[in-house]
């Protein structure tokens, strides 16, 4: 130690005899802080590669279904029968009105060819998928393999409808007096039945229930990362020194929210207008309405899970922790996920009326219509309701465990912790 | 100012520290030293409320500190806090605004400070991307860039090189110019001697020694050196005096009754050719061992 510029008689540093004003002991009042820290959580996630890539492969996804979807809609393949005869000619032309309207996408059209020889050889060439021709009283559909089922299907009908056609002409009747009555009609309590209608509810709220999942998972886990990085790069002792834990906690939670609807209202937006240049396009108006109800259930939902995933990740200490503090969330909404998809009738009813549950089940039953249009109204409320008490509880045991870096805490621990 | 009234924190049953007081005045840089675990990083932590006290208080002008006062305050952390994955500019706007400046305030000082450093062409980069140092002076930046009040740093000098040693010296006199009190806590003690107006010593949670570097010393027992033309073995039986070492013609001597030091010099005079009869300033190390031991 060479360096003494001190000694005992001198004045022990250089310093300014002026007063300096420059420190003003009056500032201490920050504005609200949560919208910086909402404004960062944005950034910070706009700005991240992963999740940029995530949403637009998503995207991509989304696209290339309904794309995929009208391709195969547009595209209609004829199938090609060889005949040599008007009656052959007639029986496959007949096919084409036993087609389901709209669902069939492929066409059964004759092609006259001469002879037998003919026929055979346009079987080997490709030009005619099938040979239809009728062999010492019986129908013959020949192929070069074995005919598709479907075409079998479809020639089958028509010849058996044929063949009893001109036997009842030979009868002295017809057709419509010996099927007259035979037609099974159904009918339900509940009225008129749409099948394609429920399957797309039925699809609506597998969506519904996926996109939650996926959204709660992907956001949760990011809020609950972002909070344990803060702990483990102890920039949390710089933040909780500048500005409350709670304004922390909101701009954080109301961050990541904006950010998880923004993308929700997305994907909906682009699976809606999507479904328009299909032919569920007339299920529109209907699916709006319910697709609304969710983006608000899943807003309520949300924030109240974020908290939540928020105290999950200050349970932790580092990342490591990660995996055990946040099981439980990812338990729950496993369940949530598969309660939205398979629960129906009483099961359906209450948990459209639990917090958290009712995001997927409600609009679920908005779809089925088994909902009247209070009902959104009161789930929503009691979902508000719980949302708020899960927030207050979340801060505390947030604004408990946050400054705690020992390892991981329990919740009971978390409360015990002195503040 | 800023008043620390016998702080007490306990860890289970180990109190780490234990009833410390002192005071940082305005515009003063006070250092506080001590060795691993002696209860730097627990005090200072309970100043700013990172850790709650357990017994004493903490005052800012006279009366008990609020977490309104805190909000006030720079503080570097032991642990460096910074995101790691975010661009250096980024952060320390984001910082500078928590602490309430508005944007373009925060981005002109920051850019203002980058410059200084010359981290002005990393602005863009991650954080984890600079050198330890580098980030240290990322650190200092996010601390004093909104004009805090009082300024708490937790070895602000470690792994720094010596030219950025003086650089973060240079900050810290602007603040203090200011009026701004500061409190830094240090390992190295030649530093905190040539930095500080004054310093703490801290052992096993209690302070062990306080005051200027120079009052500190002027309590250590005055050693003088006397070097002698001939063998000094002579001096130690001389009466009033305490003779600490001899090492052919030179003595290290500590004076006992005032005036043996007369009898000493004319007795040396009269065997021969006195070179050198001086004071010994005793390093601050030393006195560190001794108020620590």
């Amino acid at each position: 130690m060479s360096s003494l510029i001190t000694d005992p008689s001198t004045s022990p540093a250089p310093r300014t005899d002026d007063p300096a004003p420059a420190v003003g002991r009056s500032r201490g009042k920050v504005g609200a802080a949560w919208p910086i820290v909402a404004t960062r959580e944005i950034v910070a996630r706009l700005t991240d590669k992963n999740f940029l890539i995530s949403t637009g492969f998503t995207l991509v996804l989304l696209i290339g279904v309904f794309a995929f979807q009208a391709f195969m809609a547009s595209k209609t393949s004829t199938t090609h029968v060889a005949v040599t005869t008007p009656a052959a000619a007639q029986i496959v032309q007949s096919t084409g009105s036993s087609g389901i309207p709209g669902m069939s996408s492929s066409d059964i059209a004759p092609t006259q060819v001469p002879d037998e020889a003919a026929a055979r050889a346009a079987l080997e060439d490709g030009s005619a998928d099938a040979w239809l021709h009728e062999t010492g009283g019986t129908w013959v559909l020949t192929g070069k393999d074995e005919p598709g089922s479907q075409l079998q299907s479809s020639i089958g009908a028509a010849v058996s409808s044929h063949v009893l056609a001109a036997n009842a002409a030979k009868a002295g009747t017809s057709m419509d007096t010996l099927s007259a009555g035979s037609r099974l009609t159904v009918d339900s309590l509940a009225g008129e039945t749409d099948s394609t209608g429920d399957a797309i509810a039925q699809i609506a709220g597998f969506v519904f229930a996926m996109l939650f999942y996926f959204a709660s998972l992907m956001f949760g886990m990011a809020i609950a990362t972002s909070v344990v990085e803060e702990k483990q790069s102890r920039i949390i002792e710089i933040l909780a020194t500048a500005i409350p834990i709670r304004q922390l906690l909101i701009g954080k939670v109301l961050g990541n929210s904006v950010l998880a609807l923004g993308q929700m209202v997305l994907f909906v937006g682009v699976a809606l207008v999507g479904l328009s240049f299909t032919d569920y396009g007339s299920f529109l108006p209907s699916l709006a309405g319910p697709s609304a109800w969710f983006l608000v259930f899943f807003l309520v939902g949300f924030v109240a899970l974020a908290c939540i995933w928020a105290v999950c990740g200050s349970l932790a200490s580092r990342s490591e922790d990660l995996q055990a503090t946040t099981m439980p969330m990812s338990l729950l909404l496993v369940g949530l996920l598969f309660l939205g998809m398979w629960a129906s009738g009483t099961t359906k009813v209450i948990a459209s009326y639990v917090p958290i549950a009712s995001v997927v089940t409600m609009p679920a039953r908005l779809l089925d219509g088994s909902a009247a249009w209070w009902e959104p109204v009161v789930s929503l409320g009691i979902t508000v309701a719980v949302a708020g008490g899960l927030i207050l509880i979340a801060e505390r045991i947030y604004r408990r465990s946050l400054l705690q870096t020992g390892g991981r805490l329990s919740i009971r621990q978390a409360l015990q912790v002195q503040e | 100012m800023l008043q620390v009234d016998r702080l007490t924190r306990q860890f289970g049953d180990h109190v780490a520290v234990d009833g410390v007081s002192f005071d940082v005045p305005d515009g003063q840089l006070v250092g506080f030293v001590g060795g691993n675990g002696a209860g730097k990083t627990t005090t200072m932590r309970m100043i700013m409320g990172v850790l709650a006290i357990h017994g004493g208080e903490v005052r800012v002008d006279g009366r008990p500190i609020t977490a309104a006062d805190r909000r006030t305050f720079g503080y570097m952390p032991e642990e460096r806090g910074l995101y790691p994955k975010q661009r250096i500019v980024d952060q320390l706007v984001y910082l500078g605004r928590l602490h309430g400046m508005s944007n373009a305030q925060a981005r002109s000082r920051t850019l203002e400070y980058l410059e200084r450093f010359g981290l002005a062409d990393r602005a863009k980069d991650h954080v984890e991307k600079l050198s330890l140092g580098n980030q240290q002076r990322v650190q200092i930046i996010a601390a004093v860039m909104a004009d805090p009040t009082l300024l708490i740093l937790d070895e602000p000098f470690s792994g720094l090189d010596p030219a950025a040693v003086d650089q973060m010296a240079d900050v810290l006199r602007e603040q203090t110019r200011r009026g701004v009190p500061i409190l830094f806590s240090s390992h190295q003690l030649d530093l905190v001697d040539r930095l500080s107006d004054s310093l703490v010593i801290l052992a096993k949670g209690r302070v062990v020694a306080a005051g200027t570097p120079g009052g500190l010393r002027a309590g250590a027992a005055v050693r003088h050196r006397l070097v002698l033309s001939g063998d000094a073995g002579w001096t130690r039986d001389l009466p009033g005096i305490h003779v600490a070492d001899v090492e052919g013609s030179s003595a290290v001597v500590e004076i006992l009754t005032p005036g043996a030091e007369r009898d000493l010099l004319a007795q040396a005079l009269s065997r021969g050719t006195v070179h050198a009869y001086a004071p010994i300033v005793p390093p601050l190390s030393e006195i560190y061992r001794e108020v620590t031991a």
